[in-house]
């Protein structure tokens, strides 16, 4: 938004409350080796801890033994479930550490209220958003297969829509479970209507080759990396996308940064503390707080100005800064309606070398289960099909190596003999080197009760309350993973490969829970929403198409934090999306607050 | 130390300006050679530095490489565009080390040396802008009987183009096949783009690219990446040798006779495994594993000349898997440069073992044989 | 930052003896050789580690009790050696210095943390687990472009498809 705006010659000022170390490529540098002597490698492993703005870490949660869960760290968490994703307080935010895949969402997700009795509508529709969609793809530097994309999924597309760059090629993983199972039908019980299973390649932000026809044959240029020049300009795959790219091939904001205008200011060591608004709702600025060194305690206060203010901190941030500053909140949404995407992990062994740990993370998936009218019923998902193996189910290959020596988790219990030699190596090679998973991305409903919240006895360093989460997964959302496991177990049986998955309570699943006389764990995607919901009326919303707040004509909340649903498909783009969008209204409130008055004569004067 | 063996040297062109496309031909293909000879030595120089350590310079001399990388394209577009037929992928083309730097009054040997003040030195002696000397048949040149540096060379070369283009028309002389391009679809972090050659003004481009990426554009330390590509300009290639070897960047203002002026820039000259600069496969025991490792460098180094001459003689996509194979060529260097030297007295000086660059007729033959395999 | 301008003097070279007698027990417990163990150039590093984690003695007697195993880790039957012979492994497949059994710590009265840790970033990068497969770690050396296309080497070829 601050580029399209700045670029419209506006001046835009843009505070970010983390530091910009990554701007720069030394910076860049030091990220890497945080993450290479991360011990956990988790989302959030490169990049430095900042107590002025604190940042969750999946780490924060550890499994009881018999069940539950505690959170330590920037949340407060007091709902049956943990909510279990983190974010980025830095230039760059989130998507410094996302996968980077870009499908858009489907238009039945739209109306899952309507359509299928659950959740919320959206105001607006696909139709509305598909135009926003293809200046987001050219913004982000989309990698895909238009054509498969519209075939497979029924996705629209003006015709001969291209992607920017060609699609990320497949892995060979999705190779052979293409040739396995592409065309197969399966149920996911046995009264369920059938699904054609196709492997489907995933639209990505990262670099591929360029595709000449883009934009009516002119091509496309791939922007490489923000610090460095001849660099980035292709995936090398360095299978380390989440958490950062070495090469930075993978889209970040900081390579739109790197191109704002001159009229954008970035301001960075400055948490904005509160909203300020007069008494008729008119915004007036912010109020923040500058520090200068991340570990030291001091900070000053100051404020900041503007015809209009856009909160753009991430889902949760927006809404308890929302929340703090009192503003927004006459429908009591703000907060509310808290959503991720559950994710529900499957892994095994294939019985041949899968090649693991090789490009990125997912570079197809099954795209049959996102939408139709189970959705009543119970929550959709979609595919991911994991070529890191076991990484994120299961620790490995450390926990292998863990294994095979005889180092079990407590130092305190008794260590089998373990192997070593050529035994190790081979054993390893041949377990791991047929190692795969899969990533069941489930849609969850909107619900009021899943909030944000603040409590003013539970504060930051700089005196912010800090986030109080209340989470849980609804009955539509755990009948959602009852199928996708039935599903799993399927395409187990077709591949004719070894099951390894097992759910059981524990430190490392804090995301375990009971269903239907079975157990299952989830994990968070990273993709928070929902917290600031979009919709047509105030009473019922916090922002309206626009993401503008119903109660402050001049006070902008974007994010997923206005998604009502995010469907099954990855957020980001579709946030991408609705921000350009926004960036029309929000040049049409400036043009509107510029506009000379038109003064009346008195009637009857000529 | 085994006694330093004559340097070898490459056949350099008859003093005069090309006069007619036979002579082009042959004056591009010696310009290919040339600019892949620098190559092996920068590499050498890359991998030889400790893991962790040296960062800028390995990031500085990458950089460089890749640029070489590109010239050697835009040569080879050049000499596809005049209807010839580049040749990589023979044991000509590799010289072998120490060779002398062509074109060139001094005879300086370039050897493969680890990276240090040596090497440092020797690549600032090669990439150093120079007085250019008028082309052959210039008065002013009437009593040299041979090059005098490589600046003349290409300003020969560009001379040649014109004087062609004017005597043939640019149709003619641009006859070659323009399917046999190398465009910037499957060739990547180049050090600017590689565009195809179809005219005069393309070839002329090309030309400048090289020059001004080397030597910087006339009297500044900068190249011309924002004028002729539209990217951030950097300090030619020259100016970045000398930051390394001064330790200190240079800043926006700053020009050749200044000096750098900038940021202190962190070398440690220690932090390397020093290699023998006259290793050879011989060197090293028949059957151990360091052995095996160089000659299996030797082997993917000729692999990774037949991918480039299939690149340049008709199949431009075949490009893209230089990446891979340089990728696969630095992990080789590197696990060999951590080895110590297989001979005991040269391990107790302290000596590494290296990657030898001897690439023969049978490494390409087999190269050849693997890629019809695979195919 | 390194002032030097003239040509440096080669490293000391390692004392040849000690981390010989490193490296050919590392070879045992890693089923990797020596060629590919110095590959790493971790062989110093993860030396230096293990004679601070758990002190000479210990070390003298791991080594005394490998020998009279007949050089076989799995042979051997002390388990504090044992256990030295695991947190060695697992430095060089990993980087990582593991946690040792509660009874190894206690033993050696050692008075550091029991606590795993990356020896340095370098050490991940060098991790032998990923060339078991013919991997590579997540974040380095990267293969290339569309090489996680291909079968993995050592890989059946795979069966031709239709249209993909």
């Amino acid at each position: 938004m601050a580029k399209h705006l700045g670029d419209r010659g506006r001046r835009v000022l843009v505070l970010e409350a983390g530091t910009r170390t990554l701007d720069t490529w030394p910076g860049h540098l030091d990220a890497m080796n945080t993450y290479y002597a991360a011990l956990a490698k988790v989302p959030n492993s490169p990049y430095r801890a900042n107590a002025a703005a604190p940042s969750p870490d999946v780490l924060d949660l550890q499994g009881l033994p018999e069940g539950g869960y505690r959170a330590t760290g920037y949340f407060l968490q007091n709902g049956a479930l943990p909510y279990a994703s983190d974010y980025q307080r830095a230039t760059g935010g989130t998507a410094l550490h996302w996968m980077g895949l870009v499908p858009r969402m489907h238009p039945d997700d739209f109306t899952v209220r309507s359509a299928y009795g659950y959740g919320r509508d959206w105001p607006l529709g696909y139709a509305d958003l598909e135009p926003h969609y293809r200046v987001a793809e050219h913004a982000l530097g989309a990698a895909g297969d238009a054509a498969e994309q519209s075939d497979a999924i029924g996705l629209p597309f003006p015709p001969g829509y291209d992607y920017p760059m060609r699609r990320i090629p497949r892995s060979h993983l999705d190779h052979l479970l293409a040739t396995r199972l592409d065309g197969t039908t399966i149920r996911e019980t046995p009264d369920a209507p059938e699904t054609t299973l196709r492997v489907v390649t995933t639209p990505h932000a990262r670099n591929s080759t360029p595709n000449p026809h883009y934009d009516g044959g002119r091509g496309y240029r791939p922007a490489g990396a923000a610090g460095l020049p001849n660099y980035g300009e292709r995936c090398v795959g360095n299978a380390s996308c989440t958490p950062i790219c070495p090469v930075q091939a993978k889209y970040t904001p900081l390579k739109t940064q790197a191109t704002w205008s001159r009229r954008v200011t970035l301001v960075t060591h400055a948490v904005v503390s509160r909203v300020l608004a007069d008494r008729n709702g008119r915004v007036l600025g912010v109020e923040y707080q500058r520090y200068d060194d991340p570990a030291a305690p001091g900070h000053t206060t100051a404020t900041a100005e503007a015809d209009i203010v856009v909160l753009a901190a991430h889902a949760i941030e927006n809404a308890r800064l929302l929340l703090v500053s009192g503003l927004a909140n006459s429908s009591d949404q703000v907060g509310r309606n808290l959503l991720d995407h559950p994710m529900l992990l499957t892994w095994g062994l294939l019985d041949r070398p899968t090649g693991p740990f090789r490009g990125p993370g997912s570079t197809s998936g099954f795209e049959g289960f996102r939408t139709g009218p189970a959705r009543r019923a119970r929550a959709p998902f979609r595919i991911e099909i994991g070529n890191w193996g076991w990484s994120w189910s299961a620790g490995s290959p450390g926990s292998d190596v863990a294994r095979l020596l005889g180092i079990p988790g407590d130092t305190g219990a008794p260590r089998p003999p373990g192997v070593f030699g050529t035994r190790l190596r081979e054993t390893l090679g041949r377990d791991v080197g047929r190692q795969f998973s899969l990533q069941f991305a489930l849609e969850q409903d909107a619900e009021s009760r899943n909030r944000v919240t603040v409590d003013p006895a539970h504060r930051d360093r700089l005196g912010n309350p800090r986030p109080v989460l209340t989470y849980d997964l609804s009955d539509h959302v755990k009948r959602g993973m009852v199928a996708a496991k039935a599903v799993s177990d399927h395409l187990f049986r077709l591949l004719g490969a070894d099951d390894r998955t097992a759910y059981a309570p524990g430190p490392f699943a804090p995301g375990w829970f009971r269903f239907d006389d079975r157990d299952y764990v989830f994990q968070g995607a990273g993709h928070a929403g929902g917290t600031h919901v979009m919709g047509d009326a105030p009473a019922t919303s916090v922002v309206d198409p626009w993401q503008r707040c119903w109660d402050h004509p001049n006070l902008y909340a974007v994010g997923c934090g206005s998604m009502p649903s995010m469907g099954t498909a990855n957020p980001s783009l579709t946030m991408a999306a609705l921000a350009l969008r926004s960036c029309e209204q929000i040049d049409r409130d400036l043009r509107e607050l510029r506009r000379p008055a038109v003064v009346r004569l008195p009637e009857g004067q000529p | 130390m085994t006694a330093t063996p004559a340097p070898s040297t490459l056949a350099e062109p008859p003093f005069r300006v090309p006069r007619d496309r036979a002579d082009l031909q042959l004056f591009l293909q010696a310009a290919l050679t040339l600019e892949h000879l620098t190559i092996p030595p920068y590499l050498t120089a890359m991998y030889s530095v400790r893991a962790g350590t040296n960062r800028p310079a390995f990031y500085a001399i990458r950089g460089i490489v890749l640029e070489e990388m590109l010239h050697m394209t835009l040569v080879a577009n050049l000499l596809n565009a005049v209807d010839g037929d580049p040749l990589v992928a023979n044991s000509q083309f590799v010289m072998d080390y120490p060779a002398l730097l062509p074109f060139s009054r001094d005879k300086v040997p370039i050897a493969l040396r680890h990276f240090g003040v040596d090497a440092l030195e020797t690549f600032l002696y090669i990439e150093r802008p120079e007085y250019v000397a008028e082309p052959p048949g210039h008065p002013s040149v009437g009593e040299d009987d041979g090059w005098t540096s490589v600046g003349q060379f290409y300003a020969t070369i560009r001379e040649g183009v014109l004087r062609l283009t004017a005597e043939l028309g640019e149709h003619e002389l641009f006859r070659g096949d323009p399917a046999r391009q190398v465009g910037p679809r499957d060739f990547y972090n180049s050090g600017g783009e590689v565009f195809a050659v179809t005219g005069l003004d393309s070839a002329l481009k090309a030309l400048r690219a090289i020059a001004e990426q080397g030597e910087g554009v006339s009297r500044t330390v900068y190249d011309s990446d924002d004028q002729l590509f539209g990217e951030t300009r950097q300090p030619a290639h020259y100016f970045r040798f000398d930051e390394i070897r001064r330790q200190r960047a240079y800043g926006p203002h700053d020009t050749p006779a200044s000096g750098p002026t900038g940021p202190a820039v962190d070398v440690g000259w220690r932090e390397v495994h020093p290699i023998d600069p006259a290793a050879k496969v011989a060197h090293y025991p028949p059957g151990s594993a360091v052995r095996r490792a160089a000659e299996r460098f030797n082997q993917v180094y000729a692999r990774l000349l037949c991918v480039l001459e299939s690149a340049f003689t008709g199949d431009p996509a075949a490009i893209r898997t230089t990446v891979p194979t340089m990728l696969e060529l630095r992990d080789l260097a590197e696990r060999l440069c951590r080895n110590p030297h297989p001979d005991p007295a040269k391990a107790a000086l302290g000596l590494y073992a290296s990657p030898t660059y001897e690439v023969t007729e049978a490494h390409f033959e087999r190269a050849r044989e693997d890629a019809r395999l695979r195919a | 930052m390194d002032s030097q301008q003239t040509a440096p003097q080669p490293e000391a070279a390692d004392d040849p003896a000690e981390c010989a007698g490193f490296v050919d027990v590392s070879v045992r417990l890693t089923g990797f050789d020596a060629f590919e163990l110095r590959a790493t150039g971790m062989v110093r590093a993860y030396h230096d580690t293990t004679l601070e984690q758990v002190g000479r003695p210990a070390v003298g007697r791991f080594l005394e009790d490998l020998a009279a195993a007949g050089g076989d880790p799995e042979g051997l039957t002390d388990e504090v050696s044992r256990d030295i012979a695991r947190a060695i492994t697992h430095l060089w497949y990993l980087g990582v210095w593991p946690p040792l059994a509660r009874s190894t710590h206690a033993a050696l009265g050692r008075e550091k943390p029991n606590t795993a840790f990356v020896v340095s970033p370098e050490a991940y990068v060098e991790g032998l687990a990923w060339r078991t497969f013919h991997g590579h770690p997540p974040g380095a050396k990267p293969p290339g472009f569309g090489t996680w296309s291909d079968p993995p080497p050592a890989a059946p070829a795979r069966p031709a498809e239709g249209p993909a």
